[in-house]
């Protein structure tokens, strides 16, 4: 598929390797000519010079042919244009980058129709919707909702004192409470390994799980972390995702300090937040990290534009002792950085963004994806057709690719962690797990 | 600043005022005081209309001008308003008349006079006009008619009406204004109708009903609203809370968006501190005198409105009360009505800016690098209003203090004192102890009139409109930017 990613900037830059990655055709459209020149020296993709929002720039990219247009610029106004400009053209879908919270407000949201535009994203409130959701789960490193958020999928780093360390899956499978559970990767050493009942759990080992939400909580137990209730949360930096979580966080009546360190955002800040505290400071000064006591807090994040600002503050919160740490990282090499650091939970814009738009991208059957970021491993949620050939074979016999497999059923209201012996029956919803050499065959085990 | 322009509009309200006086002229006939009245209506008509055909026909009005022509304006009405009280004869002191005068334009309600029923009823009628006209403003009144005011009137409107923002209900500040006359117009005729059906005689009806919306105070009886059933009292006290509620906000809840008042932050704090009071009040005035029947409670609400309104009606006498029912009167009296209403006093949503402002300076204790911002219900306030909201706090304050203290030196004790110079400022009415609801201003001697006459004025106008006349800059030729 022809796809034009309009801005080469963070956001379009990912989507677009990803894409390419995919092997879709992809022309990246941006106005700024030295960042076009990296984009082509990077990725396997073809450029044009000029604005997104210009008709003639967009034919020139190859309107014609294209079946997708991100526009994806930092610019909301240039992305809405774009997809207007672009209405014109059938069968193309069109999906625009919306940031700005005066879009995005709840009770005056921009109408996508009237822009022709099919999907809106928000890469910034998706991240703190995902930090969000890490918070709520507190020790986990990752976390996707699936079903409407009957399933989700969660990361957890396996403790010594976890009560799953040095078992089998085979082993906890057979218990009362892990049999609501499944172990869908594992990532040791660098490497992820999709495990079998013989895999053994070590400590230290970075564990995928899915389950039905309720039972999140008993997964993180097994992986030896304690359950700790929200109340207290610190953020660091004024950036508009610290708008969006300090708006989750007031909604849900958690307790959120801000820490900014321009004035003038600051004040901004303070006055749309009406139950937030912002300080205005900065935000690797530990005297004024102590002063608002960041060792009581149940949860500090940082949100900074500085990659490294995020990484050393959030060392110094965790030095301080705030109980769960979530890092904003940029660069995809600072994340494994992140990790040896000690620092679990890192959530990066780029990874939402993408996440947005691929869920979008593979529409046919699927309906949502995630990817992890550790591995480049997908978890993707199927509506399974009568036409499948998994349908009613169980699943032990069903010879599914190297490197797949199906995490959990949602059948009706019910969620069914699957054993071998458990069939698909058209109308479930599927979510399955997959490294990335497995995408492609998984996509068409599930025909729409 | 153009003098004569400013002067041809002041004209222009003063023969207003000579109109209003008209509907008293039939009661003076009946009363054989036609002569004096017609004196009364002819020397301000001929003031008025003198200016108003000899100077020049304003272009534009600036912002400094503008502030003058209702601070002068003002001067001129309440001298012209205390005409007939000079002509007919009820008082032969002129301090008297003019404070009668300025009592009834602000709509203050405290009277000279010891016994009111022996008064002539065109002077009662004239009372109860001088009230309703003051209360919506006079000013407004003109925005609202004469079309040249058009690009100016918002000067107007914002010196005239209280409060710390002139909200618009349309984009033109006229229509805006004849919005806010017709709701208190109506409001008024429907308090009329009323009264008649609960039992009042026309002329009390039309009077009170005036008296009420206006926030005003002066009643046809000595005993005030005492004189009449307990059914009027209870109507009363509801039109009394209605009146001292922002006018937009009656216009929005009648045009249909009848959440209006409960959304708007400023409406819950007095709404919420109207029943506090009223609750503590009942209860310490019920133990106090054992007495805990739906009288007592009638009694308490009816006063706590009456003052929290800044009306100044009475239906008992609450400078008997326990102390802790006096003393939160006093709290009342200060902080007066909402912003917008036809009430006086510091002003509810001030008041409320206050205290969250002080919240905040509070939390910049505990927490020294937050960025407090100060807000009203969840709107956040730029920070020179809230500096404006302060400045102005203490002028309050200033003012009240240097009232009292004259008041004390012109022989009044010190409740006495207090009391009478915040019902002023407040354009309440009746205040504690000498000047009580069971008493009257007649006895206080003409100096203390004088000075009471310019406290109302001062609290009516929020100072700054009143003050800026007796700035030397404001009269100079080359200032403003014309």
């Amino acid at each position: 598929m022809r796809v034009i990613v309009v801005g080469a900037g963070e956001v379009g830059y990912h989507v677009a390797d990803r894409l390419a990655k995919e092997r879709h055709d992809v022309v990246v459209v941006d106005v700024e000519a030295h960042r076009l020149e990296y984009v082509q020296s990077h990725i396997d993709v073809a450029v044009v010079e000029g604005s997104g929002a210009s008709p003639a720039v967009l034919e020139r990219a190859g309107l014609k042919e294209a079946g997708l247009l991100l526009a994806v610029t930092s610019v909301d106004e240039v992305n809405l244009v774009s997809c207007m400009t672009a209405q014109q053209r059938p069968g193309l879908v069109r999906v625009a980058r919306v940031s700005n919270p005066d879009f995005y407000e709840e009770r005056a949201r921009v109408q996508p129709e009237l822009f022709g535009v099919d999907l809106l994203i928000n890469p910034e409130r998706e991240l703190a919707l995902e930090a969000f959701r890490l918070l709520q789960s507190t020790a986990a490193t990752d976390v996707a909702v699936f079903a409407g958020g009957a399933v989700q999928l969660i990361g957890l780093m396996v403790t010594e004192a976890a009560p799953i360390a040095g078992r089998s899956l085979a082993a906890i499978g057979a218990d009362e409470v892990g049999r609501q559970l499944l172990t869908v990767a594992i990532t040791r050493d660098g490497a992820t390994i999709v495990p079998t009942g013989a895999t053994e759990i070590r400590a230290g080992d970075h564990i995928y799980i899915v389950a039905a939400a309720r039972e999140i909580p008993h997964a993180l137990e097994l992986a030896g972390h304690e359950l700790s209730e929200l109340r207290r949360v610190m953020l660091a930096g004024g950036s508009v995702e610290t708008y969006y979580l300090a708006q989750l966080l007031q909604q849900h009546g958690v307790n959120a300090v801000a820490i900014v360190e321009d004035r003038t955002r600051a004040h901004e800040l303070a006055e749309k937040l009406d139950r937030t505290l912002v300080l205005n400071g900065t935000v690797t000064d530990l005297e004024l990290l102590e002063l608002e006591g960041v060792g009581g807090m149940d949860a500090f994040v940082s949100l900074t534009d500085s990659d490294e600002t995020n990484i050393i503050s959030s060392l110094v919160a965790r030095h301080a002792g705030a109980k769960q740490v979530i890092t904003l990282v940029n660069r995809s090499d600072y994340v494994t950085l992140a990790r040896h650091l000690g620092l679990d939970a890192a959530v990066s814009p780029r990874l939402s963004a993408a996440n947005a738009i691929l869920r979008y991208v593979r529409r046919g059957s699927v309906t949502r994806v995630a990817t992890l970021k550790d591995t480049e491993a997908e978890a993707m949620s199927f509506t399974v057709a009568g036409t499948s050939p998994l349908v009613g074979v169980p699943l032990a016999e069903v010879k599914l690719a190297e490197g797949v497999i199906v995490g959990a059923i949602v059948r009706g209201r019910s969620v069914i962690v699957p054993r071998g012996r458990d069939a698909l029956r058209a109308g479930d919803t599927a979510i399955v797990f997959a490294l990335p050499g497995a995408v492609e065959r998984v996509v068409q085990l599930f025909p729409s | 600043m153009n003098l004569g322009e400013v002067l041809r509009i002041v004209g222009a309200l003063v023969s207003w005022t000579a109109a209003a006086m008209l509907p008293c002229v039939p009661f003076a006939a009946q009363e054989a005081l036609l002569g004096p009245w017609l004196w009364a209506i002819g020397v301000t008509a001929g003031v008025g209309g003198g200016l108003w055909l000899l100077m020049p026909r304003p272009v534009s009005i600036n912002p400094r001008e503008g502030i003058v022509i209702v601070g002068l304006g003002w001067v001129v009405i309440v001298l012209a308003g205390s005409l007939p009280f000079v002509f007919t004869g009820v008082t032969d002191s002129f301090p008297a008349a003019l404070f009668e005068s300025v009592s009834g334009f602000t709509t203050t309600g405290a009277t000279v006079f010891e016994q009111i029923e022996p008064l002539p009823r065109s002077i009662l009628l004239w009372r109860s006009i001088s009230h309703w006209i003051g209360g919506m403003g006079i000013i407004v009144l003109g925005v609202a008619i004469l079309p040249y005011l058009g690009v100016g009137g918002a000067q107007l409107f914002r010196a005239e009406v209280p409060g710390i923002t002139a909200d618009r209900l349309t984009p033109r500040i006229a229509q805006t204004a004849r919005l806010l006359w017709v709701v208190y117009a109506l409001l008024s005729v429907v308090l009329a109708f009323v009264y008649l059906a609960l039992g009042m005689t026309p002329f009390d009806a039309i009077n009170h009903a005036m008296s009420a919306l206006a926030t005003g105070g002066f009643s046809t009886r000595t005993a005030s609203l005492a004189a009449f059933s307990p059914a009027i009292q209870w109507v009363t006290a509801l039109f009394m809370f209605m009146a001292g509620v922002n006018f937009t906000l009656h216009y929005q809840v009648l045009t249909g968006r009848w959440k209006a008042w409960f959304l708007d932050p400023e409406w819950r704090w007095y709404f919420s501190s109207m029943v506090g009071v009223a609750v503590v009040v009942f209860v310490a005035v019920a133990l106090d005198a054992g007495d805990w029947s739906l009288t007592t409670m009638r009694h308490a609400v009816f006063n706590v409105a009456a003052v929290h309104s800044t009306t100044g009606f009475a239906t008992a006498d609450f400078a008997r009360w326990p102390s802790v029912a006096q003393v939160l009167l006093l709290g009342l009296m200060f902080v007066g009505a909402m912003g917008g209403s036809t009430g006086g006093g510091f002003k509810m949503v001030r008041a409320a800016v206050v205290a969250q402002h002080t919240r905040g300076e509070i939390r910049k204790v505990l927490h020294p690098k937050a960025i407090v911002v100060t807000r009203l219900g969840r709107i956040p306030l730029r920070s020179d209003v809230v500096l404006n909201v302060l400045a102005f706090l203490g002028m309050y304050v200033a003012t009240h203090a240097l009232g009292t203290v004259v008041l004390a030196a012109l022989g009044s004790d010190l409740l006495t004192a207090t009391s009478a110079a915040l019902a002023a400022m407040s354009s309440i009415g009746p205040g504690l102890a000498d000047v009580g609801p069971a008493a009257h201003y007649g006895h206080l001697g003409p100096a203390a009139q004088v000075v009471l006459s310019v406290l109302m004025l001062l609290g009516r106008l929020e100072f700054y409109t009143l003050l800026v006349l007796l700035m030397p800059g404001t009269w100079s030729r080359g200032g403003g930017h014309r």
